[in-house]
């Protein structure tokens, strides 16, 4: 009788209310970190919870303004941007030397590889004999020690990565402009940047984000003077009074500035997995 | 002409770098094999004496490090099996059944945002839901259910597990996205011309050609959760007891809170040698694979 009526399709059904499942799992902990957020300390633990603050507030925001968590997130702009600026151009530089000299003794293979193995070696591994560098010399608690020691960490990513766009520019083009006159810097000015324009910001901010999210490197070399914010967070768990909503609210403002790249670069981070 | 051909461009251009990196990387490392061949604990006397093998014989002899490598062994194994298993069935439904293109980038970046934030952040974030006055259990004691120990002895691995999970999905996601969208089309119309069945289509033609994106991703996701002590520094610091301590976490606590810098520096170098040998040990069977042409 009812011949025409499309059956019942299981599978598909499944599989929607599977994605459905893994949407929900992804964004909760976020909705709830924002939702806390927003509440009173004394809100943020019911029962039953309270899946929309009653009371809204920004008392916590407003904390992360005057407190000295506004001093770690500063920290931490000033460190990821004064590394990641000098990890990309000395990485352009050192990329450069690879891709149009790859024979010498420096820049051969080989040299290229010792740099990756920078790469895999777990972090604890090197943070224990560079602490003691940086103790030894007087360096912890101070802007210098973290700043170089993040662009020794990230110099292996931005050659890597940045190899691969200097590689696709055609040599005849630097060959034409120095013969035309032009200094190294103008050359590079002239001919690569404009090419490697799109992968030299995908990288930036792949950098940026890197360091702007390191934990273990920040925490060892932080002190009283100098601290990242994702060492400055463990502290506020110590004391009698945890304050949950300043946590939480310091959790999402850490997370803006990543999530607003992966917005605007979207593309390129996709295509540099891949690279 | 001085067109590539200059003795020294190449020194300058590369040696700022390779400056730094023997100066940051290089040197403390070398530092390190001296001072793992000592007994240097500044806590206990500020000598240095020689005692050669001692400290990574010792090593292999402790039982703390060989229990925190069996949770590795749970934690990196299984809980990336996990991540990959699902990270590759979601990219795969996204792409048969979310035909909207505006729909599938939405999803993506949903399923990305866990993977931009920092770890601490993302630890941070669970630890408000599966503290023991946590959210998950204030909705548990609402519903008359008994709340559950998220962080307690037999389940805290779990807990920072699933964290872990929740975080990286997106990248075998991402990763297994890309390469099952560049799989030639007319490869799947022939098949369902010849009428093979959708299992048959799965197993001949998409496994395959996914095999390589799926190990890099398992790799990649393997040395991160080797390397990375930070969830479990927020979430557990290791306990309760030594329920969630992981090698790197453990070496953690002998370098920075007992100070046995020798014994530490030990470890330090087997990590470092640890992760190298099981990349080139996947290196070579990635090759071994490669030769049985799926690209």
């Amino acid at each position: 009788m009812n011949a025409v009526k499309k059956k019942f399709d299981w599978g598909k059904t499944l599989v929607f209310t599977g994605i459905g499942a893994y949407t929900v799992f992804v964004l909760f902990p976020i909705y709830w970190a924002l939702n806390s957020s927003f509440k009173d300390v004394n809100d943020v633990y019911t029962i039953p919870p309270k899946f929309v603050p009653s009371e809204p507030t920004l008392s916590a925001y407003e904390w992360l303004l005057k407190s000295s968590a506004r001093g770690a997130f500063l920290d931490s702009l000033i460190v990821s941007s004064i590394a990641t600026g000098l990890a990309v151009f000395l990485g352009l530089l050192a990329s450069y030397a690879f891709s149009r000299y790859p024979g010498r003794k420096l820049t051969s293979e080989g040299s290229f590889f010792n740099l990756l193995v920078v790469r895999m070696f777990p972090p604890i591994a090197f943070l224990l004999p560079i602490y003691w560098m940086w103790k030894y010399l007087g360096l912890i608690d101070t802007h210098f020690a973290l700043i170089i020691t993040y662009v020794a960490f990230n110099l292996p990513l931005t050659v890597w990565i940045l190899r691969n766009f200097v590689d696709e520019v055609p040599r005849s083009l630097e060959e034409a402009s120095y013969l035309d006159g032009y200094s190294f810097w103008q050359t590079m000015r002239r001919t690569m940047l404009p090419l490697i324009s799109a992968g030299l910001a995908a990288t930036i901010a792949l950098c940026w984000i890197f360091i702007w999210n390191e934990f273990l490197i920040g925490y060892l070399l932080s002190g009283k003077e100098v601290i990242t914010y994702p060492a400055y967070l463990p502290s506020l768990r110590r004391g009698m009074r945890i304050m949950w909503n300043q946590i939480a609210a310091i959790s999402i403002l850490a997370s803006i500035p990543s999530v607003l790249i992966l917005f605007f670069f979207r593309k390129y981070i996709i295509r540099l997995y891949f690279k | 002409m001085k067109l590539f051909t200059t003795r020294t461009q190449h020194i300058w251009l590369f040696g700022p770098t390779q400056l730094i990196i023997v100066c940051v990387v290089i040197f403390p490392l070398i530092w390190a094999i001296y001072i793992s061949l000592t007994d240097y604990s500044p806590v206990v006397s500020p000598a240095k004496n020689f005692v050669g093998l001692k400290n990574f014989i010792q090593v292999f002899k402790d039982d703390r490090f060989i229990d925190s490598l069996g949770r590795m062994a749970i934690y990196s194994g299984f809980g990336v099996a996990i991540q990959v298993v699902l990270g590759t069935a979601l990219a795969l439904a996204f792409v048969k059944y979310i035909k909207s293109g505006l729909m599938r980038a939405a999803l993506i970046i949903i399923s990305l945002l866990p993977m931009m934030m920092a770890e601490v952040v993302a630890a941070q974030m669970w630890y408000l839901l599966v503290s023991a006055a946590g959210t998950f259990n204030n909705i548990l004691i609402s519903l008359r259910l008994k709340p559950i120990e998220w962080l307690g002895k037999d389940m805290a691995l779990g807990t920072v597990m699933l964290a872990d999970i929740w975080q990286w999905t997106g990248l075998t996601l991402l990763i297994v996205f890309a390469a099952r969208i560049s799989v030639p089309e007319d490869l799947y119309e022939s098949a369902e011309l010849d009428g093979a069945s959708e299992w048959l289509i799965l197993r001949k033609i998409t496994l395959p050609y996914l095999a390589t994106p799926v190990a890099i991703a398992a790799l990649l996701r393997f040395m991160d959760s080797y390397k990375y002590l930070d969830k479990v520094f927020i979430m557990t610091y290791g306990g309760p007891g030594t329920a969630t301590e992981l090698p790197t976490f453990y070496a953690y606590l002998v370098g920075f809170s007992y100070f046995k810098i020798g014994y530490a520096a030990a470890m330090s170098w087997i990590f470092g040698i640890g992760a190298v040998l099981a990349m080139l040990i996947f290196w070579q069977l990635m090759k071994g694979k490669r030769t049985g042409g799926t690209r």
